[in-house]
């Protein structure tokens, strides 16, 4: 019995004297190989959908190789369906100086585009660069994907690339500041993204989804987006003009704020806004068929999710400012249902 | 010494089925909500709001519990097809039907009705939910 004891406590010493070991034995640090070879990464910088004709699309391409094994010769990027007007390499790679602002360098001749193939050629004597690559979203790529392979060439013939992507292309239409104005630019075509006075609107009245106005009272009416086949109750004092009389579908909403449409406002602080975008899925999903075709009581910062009469368009119209005079500042989105 | 330790152990043992005991007595309903001793039973306030989740009440709600009513009296305008009532009641009480989230409250000609039920889901109490515009 005593001798089962003692072997009892040996065991339990050496699992402790095991246990310490493999818990005191420290990973040493191992120094990373240097990069031997021309090699690249690359980054998307923009954020948000890729809407067509809009903000372009930016990425950072960056290539180095050692000092020792020559220097760089030329960059390219090859997207799958050729950039729009306005697409380019940059043609100056950037570095942070101490007070936090993006400083160029210039080290090659300005980008040219061929075909899907935007190239900068290095005329500096340099080994490392990181380029910026602005793709603006053509026409043909709506609702399509697109993909990039970023590429690097070095004086002593070797060729790296970087494949990014591929990136959906939104089916969305942005416009943003449209400013109207009560009795007079009051009439909001969503097909054609615009806003109408009386005697336009009646040129375009098939076209004329919604009818801004402005009512002190009741207190509750304030400023409005109203169908015009909306009750009178809610178009108090409006004659429209001959033939106005499309029925829109509206939910209003608050919190909605996407970054797209708010940021045309510099001043506007609000946090909730930044990476907050709204996109296809969004007009996909929802669902207005049980919603009124009025929105009164809107203020800046609301909008409201809307849809055609003829089922053709959803569209989100954000309130960007509004004035008591009776005028407001409103930017749309647009989705394209059938 | 041992003794003393076998005695604290056995009563520790026994605190702790003790307790288990306890709480597993307490019945629950058929929605997993403890029913509790409690016979109160109201409505005490009561919110709706619309689809851009902010308020479309125009003044705070008028919570009768004798006449078991909630009048409440929303902006011009507002759809009331889409809008979120928000109940709240008494300690342990539970509503019927269930708010589901979005709710038509449109048809103002016919009030709906929920019932409050007490804790111990003795005492039920139907409000009826009445609801104008602001004029």
């Amino acid at each position: 019995m005593r001798l089962k004891l003692q072997v009892h406590k040996f065991s339990l010493l050496l699992l402790s004297v095991v246990t310490l070991m493999i818990a005191c034995q420290e990973k040493e640090y191992m120094i990373p190989n240097p990069v031997s070879q021309l090699s690249n990464d690359a980054i998307k910088r923009s954020l948000g959908p890729n809407i067509v004709g809009f903000l372009p699309m930016e990425f950072a391409y960056a290539m180095a190789l050692p000092r020792t094994q020559g220097k760089l010769v030329s960059a390219q990027v090859e997207a799958s369906i050729a950039g729009a007007t306005g697409t380019f390499l940059e043609h100056r790679s950037f570095y942070t100086n101490g007070a936090g602002f993006d400083v160029p360098v210039v080290v090659g001749s300005p980008s040219v585009n061929k075909g899907n193939l935007t190239s900068v050629t290095f005329n500096v004597d340099t080994n490392a660069a990181t380029l910026r690559y602005y793709y603006v979203v053509p026409e043909e790529a709506r609702g399509k994907a697109v993909s990039f392979t970023f590429s690097g060439t070095s004086s002593d013939g070797k060729t790296v690339s970087y494949k990014m992507g591929p990136y959906n292309i939104s089916k969305m239409d942005i416009k943003r500041t449209l400013a109207v104005t009560n009795n007079t630019n009051a009439y909001i075509s969503i097909e054609d993204m615009a806003v109408y006075n009386a005697t336009n609107a009646a040129t375009n009245a098939s076209k004329i989804d919604l009818v801004y106005l402005y009512r002190a009272a009741p207190a509750a009416f304030t400023h409005a987006l109203v169908s015009p086949a909306a009750g009178a109750q809610y178009l108090p004092g409006v004659t429209l003009p001959a033939d106005i009389n499309r029925s829109t579908k509206l939910r209003k909403v608050f919190g909605v704020p996407d970054f797209n449409l708010v940021r045309s406002f510099g001043s506007y602080t609000s946090s909730t806004a930044s990476g907050n975008y709204i996109d296809d899925l969004d007009f996909q999903e929802i669902d207005l068929s049980s919603s009124p075709n009025f929105a009164v009581g809107m203020r800046a910062e609301s909008g409201v999710w809307a849809e055609t009469a003829d089922g053709k368009y959803r569209a989100f119209i954000f309130v960007n400012t509004v004035n008591n005079n009776g005028s407001a500042v409103i930017s749309m989105l647009r989705y394209v249902l059938k | 010494m041992t003794n003393y330790f076998k005695l604290f152990l056995t009563f520790l043992v026994a605190s702790v089925v003790l307790l288990a005991c306890t709480k597993g007595d307490l019945p629950v309903d058929e929605d997993g909500l403890l029913i509790t001793q409690r016979a109160e039973c109201a409505v005490t306030n009561f919110e709706l709001l619309g689809s851009d989740l902010q308020t479309v009440r125009s003044k705070a709600p008028t919570i009768d519990t004798t006449a078991q009513t909630v009048n409440v009296e929303v902006f011009f305008g507002t759809d009331l097809k889409n809008v979120y009532p928000q109940f709240s009641l008494s300690s342990d009480c539970k509503l019927e039907p269930k708010v589901p989230g979005k709710m038509d409250l449109s048809d103002l000609a016919n009030p709906k009705v929920f019932t409050v039920v007490s804790g111990n889901r003795a005492v039920r109490k139907p409000y009826t939910l009445i609801i104008k515009y602001q004029p």
